[in-house]
């Protein structure tokens, strides 16, 4: 089968100044992604996950290596409506601002309607085709009439997913969506997620610094430190069994029951050896 | 910023002008807009009409605000000076506006080299004060109310593009560019269509300020004889035409256009930031 995704030796450097040497933000970076599956990529702040989802939404230009989506390789020399209305279907991205990710001025009804004209939805099928998204996000459709500001944070996730839905990607990049939302607002929109995911078959890649956010909705997990790969495999695995120290770390720095905080400083001091030889 | 005590806990409000001052301002440059638009009918005198028997008058039944040194009604004057002025304001921040916003604009959306060029530009207009840069225009060109508004608006455009550029690059930072630029929506119509009129509620509030700031620029301009020629009852070159009686102790011809000019500043002033505050907090 082809995979959806494929991303090979993928590098990523940002110039400090003109003269001195970049910030590695990601290295030799690889790893594919089937039709329907979701990989969550996750490590602390600064381990370059969000350079990563901003290169394969094209946002950001990598300085070396390829990114694929269903066999073609994303050329980044293309320009023109054409390309940008194709680049669109391969890939879309929910952001971590619920609060910025809208445009202020649009009601929900016009930032669907706009969405959908664009990507050439006949005119006559647009409100039924925003009526199933709405419904799919789980949102009622009297806040088709709402602006930005008179909806709450898990409601602005779902109209954003809803957006990036209305394009009917081939796989959908949620960086960071859970973290600016209370727990049980998380809860819902990590079950929704699950849900569109199953119904749609859309590939998700989710980018989370929160492990136990990303155990509950991928197939497999990458362990993302200073840019690099430190870990990959399947969520079980990675969470049971992990084989880093960093993933070992990582997953002991969530407070729960038993959480030994002298225990993470431990793990962190073990791994700084490893790291540093 | 003041911190009040109340018990334990300390309550910070910020100082706003009353609502009744607001109000108040907006019905002071109400008042200048209709008597510019009704100035034929509401005058009770013609502006240019000289009496001889009449002159430095003092305030009275048959002429409120007295009259002035060829012995025109001062009221009527200034009721038809307002027409000139504020036209003067309009059209100085309309084109510096369309200059300003296009520069600051296109610097915040290309950066680069484009950003550093028009910075240059801009920094280049800024080292003339605004009065000699007009004073260069019209040395160019000729004297008029044409030629001022030109200058003076060249001389505003800058500290527009500077601020617009400020509030766009702010703008462009929001996850929701990105998002429409992932739809497949081009720089150019993203620009135009969708970036522009969200930086409009910010700007309006700060061009409110600056309509204040121009008129006066203007009067002042006029004052000196750069802009506005006689019989024009501009307010500036009211304010020029009667410090001759200021001499004579009657100020009444120079103080009352000179007063008018400080109360729609101040009113503007003061509906600007109102605005701003409003704006924003929709926003």
């Amino acid at each position: 089968m082809t995979d959806v995704v494929r991303v090979t030796g993928l590098r990523k450097a940002f110039d400090v100044t003109r003269r001195t040497p970049g910030i590695v933000a990601v290295e030799n970076l690889s790893f594919r992604l089937g039709k329907a599956d979701a990989i969550g990529v996750v490590g602390e702040s600064g381990s370059g996950k969000s350079t990563l989802a901003r290169m394969l939404v094209g946002l950001t230009r990598p300085d070396a290596g390829t990114i694929e989506f269903d066999g073609r390789v994303r050329e980044w020399r293309e320009r023109g409506r054409l390309a940008r209305l194709r680049r669109a279907k391969e890939v879309q991205m929910v952001f971590q601002d619920p609060y910025g990710s809208l445009d202020r001025r649009l009601t929900v009804e016009t930032a669907l309607r706009n969405v959908l004209r664009r990507h050439q939805v006949d005119s006559s099928a647009v409100g039924t085709r925003i009526a199933e998204l709405m419904d799919s996000v789980g949102l009622e459709s009297r806040l088709l009439a709402s602006r930005p500001h008179q909806l709450s944070g898990g409601q602005r996730q779902r109209v954003a997913i809803a957006k990036a839905l209305a394009v009917e990607p081939a796989v959908l990049v949620l960086d960071e969506v859970t973290s600016a939302l209370d727990v049980s607002v998380q809860a819902q929109i990590l079950a929704l997620l699950t849900d569109i995911r199953a119904r749609t078959g859309v590939s998700l890649i989710f980018v989370s610094h929160d492990l136990a956010v990303v155990g509950k909705v991928t197939d497999s997990i990458l362990v993302m430190y200073r840019g690099q790969a430190v870990e990959q495999g399947s969520t079980a695995d990675v969470l049971r069994r992990p084989q880093h120290p960093y993933t070992e770390m990582l997953l002991s720095s969530a407070p729960g029951p038993g959480w030994r905080p002298e225990r993470v400083a431990e793990l962190r001091a073990a791994f700084a050896v490893v790291h540093d030889r | 910023m003041t911190i009040e005590a109340h018990g334990p806990v300390a309550v910070a409000t910020t100082r706003k002008a009353a609502p009744g001052v607001f109000y108040l301002c907006l019905g002071i440059l109400g008042l200048a807009v209709v008597a510019a638009i009704l100035a034929d009918w509401i005058a009770p005198y013609d502006p240019s009409a000289t009496d001889f028997s009449a002159l430095y008058q003092q305030p009275s039944s048959a002429h409120w605000f007295g009259t002035d040194q060829l012995g025109r009604d001062i009221l009527s004057r200034v009721i038809h000076g307002a027409r000139p002025s504020l036209l003067g304001a309009i059209a100085l921040l309309t084109f510096a506006t369309a200059v300003g916003v296009l520069i600051g604009t296109v610097a915040a959306w290309k950066r680069g080299w484009v950003d550093a060029v028009l910075a240059r530009v801009t920094d280049v207009m800024f080292a003339f004060p605004g009065l000699l840069f007009v004073v260069l225009v019209i040395a160019v060109f000729d004297r008029g109310p044409g030629t001022a508004v030109i200058g003076m608006g060249l001389a505003f455009a800058p500290v527009i593009a500077k601020f617009t550029r400020a509030i766009a690059l702010e703008e462009m930072a929001r996850p929701y560019v990105d998002a429409y630029r992932l739809q497949g929506i081009g720089s150019v119509e993203l620009c135009v269509r969708y970036v522009l009129p969200n930086l409009f509620p910010t700007l309006i509030g700060y061009l409110v300020v600056l309509f204040g700031e121009g008129l006066m620029s203007l009067a002042a301009l006029n004052f000196l004889g750069f802009g506005a020629q006689p019989p024009s009852s501009e307010w500036g070159l009211m304010v020029q035409e009667g410090r001759g009686g200021v001499i004579q102790g009657i100020v009444g011809p120079a103080l009352i256009p000179g007063l008018v000019i400080a109360v729609v500043v101040v009113a503007t002033n003061v509906i600007g930031v109102r605005l701003s505050d409003k704006l924003a907090v929709k926003a």
